[in-house]
């Protein structure tokens, strides 16, 4: 890889892991910050129940920014989730300007309610496991989503959730 | 009233008997057994949309009331259930989820069933048509003509949904067992075929019923925003509940606003074929299936109760078959923004559920669980529950408001 690749790579790799605490903190305005004003995200998952690749949530930067701000007023699950994720692979492409991310992702629930919270708070489960595959545009040398997929293996959910994964 | 103390608390309701509920029967665990035994191994239960096993030698995997089931589409097109139990020694005979049988398993050959334990096969019609060193283990003892798969009751009914039931005496078939719930969107569903796009679940930790109410009681409306706000106004407070025979239950239909909500869009544009714009009904059926049409998506709900106090609930999401990439990333959406695992409705609902199976454990104290809303069979009336229970009743022989006497109809 050459020097620029790799500074890019490494922007790439410091914006994935600073959105994940981002996310992680709920600070759902400053995760935006980060993606372009076009950028896309979508949850995605295959299933092998159904033979389908399925889209169980999308929306642009403007949709997402409404239904995040829309969360007061809906009923959520006040259980925190926590991402672990490790970035596999960053692929520049040839002009420097853009660049695709796959990593891997597994996601906590850090119980709060529960099902009993007198018994479950403060208990972690596995909320679910997947990839991001990410794409990213250069700015100012600091890397912006313009894209992001949320690749499920995942497909008991449960509850569900209505956060940003 | 002031906080009551136990006795009152525990006192009998000030309505009728078929307007409420004792909690013991979502918590018992002889009465969950004998659900199992009295009303899932007797009834019509849906499993799986036929575009899950669109071609010859499909198959998907299911169970009710913990008998395992095959389902397979065979060369002449028709959908088959059996038991998934091999005849020889017991063996669930597929392990997956769905697949096909037109490869070959590691112990068998294409176009069959093959028991991976001492290759037994079967073919899609369930005959069995091999048994390994048959002669010589078994001479004309045991012959593979007299060994083939337990058949069970199997119809492809409404928009092509695959019902089971394991009683061979069901007197009914799933036309009859409907009787006529489906009317109100069989022509929406049945002009063209329909294919799932959507399938996820969930294992809460709640009794069947308690899903099953949420789906047929609206009163709820109040802990969803987006239907407070594309609903709650005269058209919607004039939505009548039907009751038809078998416990089954319909909310009628009314114009949802969905644009009242920020960043939604009306689903005028895809409606499903002879329905009308934005229209949404639901069907509730005995024991605990649902079927929901809103406008442009349909969902189906599908419960297997797992204990007193567990139930996994399968939800698949369907369109129309031709709906070009677009349409269909449309309808998804439509689907998904509002009861998918991310969706703005659906995660309220299983909040709700979990929230009365862990405030109703088995060994809780008794709760009186009121339905004994009457509004004229309108929206927040809450009919379909007692119609639901009154049902229920019948088939356990069980009062639902005192689960240790046996069933006697309400006074009117
Ligand atoms: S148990 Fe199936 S072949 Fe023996
Ligand atoms: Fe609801």
């Amino acid at each position: 890889m050459s020097a620029n690749a790799t500074k890019i790579a490494d922007a790439v790799k410091d914006t994935i892991y600073r959105s994940c605490l981002l996310l992680d903190d709920e600070k759902w305005g400053d995760f935006l910050e980060l993606c372009e004003e076009d950028f896309q995200y979508a949850i995605k998952a295959y299933s092998p129940e159904i033979k389908y690749d399925m889209t169980y949530f999308r929306g642009d930067r403007k949709e997402l920014k409404t239904m995040l701000d829309m969360l007061p007023k809906h009923n959520t699950d006040h259980s925190p989730l926590k991402r672990h994720v490790t970035v596999y692979t960053v692929d520049v492409d040839e002009d420097g300007k853009t660049a695709t991310a796959v990593t891997s992702l597994v996601v906590y629930q850090n119980m709060l309610d529960g099902i009993n919270s007198h018994v479950d708070a403060g208990e972690n489960h596995l909320f679910l496991i997947g990839k991001y595959i990410d794409k990213f545009r250069m700015e100012n040398g600091r890397a912006k989503f313009f894209e992001r997929e949320v690749r499920l293996d995942t497909r008991r959910l449960d509850k569900g959730t209505h956060w940003v994964i | 009233m002031p906080a009551r103390n136990h006795k009152q608390w525990i006192a009998t309701p000030p309505l009728k008997s078929d307007e409420w509920v004792d909690s013991r029967i979502y918590t018992d665990p002889d009465i969950f057994e004998e659900e199992l035994e009295k009303i899932f191994k007797k009834t019509w239960i849906p499993l799986c949309h036929e575009s899950e096993l669109s071609e010859p030698f499909d198959f998907r995997t299911f169970t009710i009331a913990r008998e395992p089931i095959i389902v397979t589409r065979a060369p002449d097109n028709k959908v088959r259930a059996f038991l998934n139990v091999c005849p020889h020694r017991g063996n669930m005979i597929e392990r997956r989820p769905s697949g096909s049988f037109l490869e070959g398993e590691p112990s068998g050959t294409p176009k069959n069933m093959t028991c991976m334990f001492h290759a037994w096969q079967f073919d899609m019609k369930g005959n069995c048509v091999h048994i390994s060193r048959e002669k010589e283990g078994y001479q004309d003892r045991i012959r593979k003509e007299d060994q083939g798969l337990r058949r069970l009751r199997c119809e492809v009914q409404f928009g092509g949904f695959v019902w089971v039931c394991l009683d061979d005496n069901m007197s009914q078939s799933v036309e009859d067992w409907a009787a006529g719930c489906f009317d109100c969107i069989r022509e929406a569903i049945e002009t063209e075929p329909l294919e799932v796009f959507h399938y996820h679940k969930a294992i809460i930790n709640c009794n069947y019923k308690l899903w099953h109410d949420t789906n047929s009681e609206f009163y709820h409306d109040y802990m969803h925003y987006h239907n407070r706000i594309t609903g709650f106004n005269d058209e919607y407070f004039a939505r009548k509940n039907v009751v038809f025979d078998n416990g089954h239950v319909n909310v009628n239909t009314f114009e949802v606003k969905y644009d009242e909500y920020e960043g939604f869009e009306s689903r005028a544009e895809l409606s499903f074929p002879t329905f009308p714009p934005n229209q949404w009904y639901m069907i509730d059926m005995f024991p605990g299936m649902n079927f929901n049409l809103r406008g442009s998506a349909l969902r189906a709900d599908t419960v297997t109760p797992l204990a007193a106090d567990k139930v996994m609930i399968e939800f698949r999401g369907l369109g129309l078959k031709s709906d070009t990439p677009e349409e269909r990333m449309i309808r998804v959406n439509h689907h998904n923004s509002i009861w998918g695992p991310f969706g703005r409705n659906l995660h309220e609902d299983l909040i709700g559920v979990t929230g009365q199976g862990s405030a109703m454990q088995t060994g809780s104290d008794v709760r009186r669980i009121l339905h004994g809303r009457r509004e004229d069979n309108l929206i927040h009336d809450e009919v379909g529950m007692r119609h639901f229970y009154k049902e229920w009743g019948k088939w356990m022989n069980r009062m639902p408001s005192d689960p240790m006497k046996k069933y006697m109809a309400a006074a009117e």
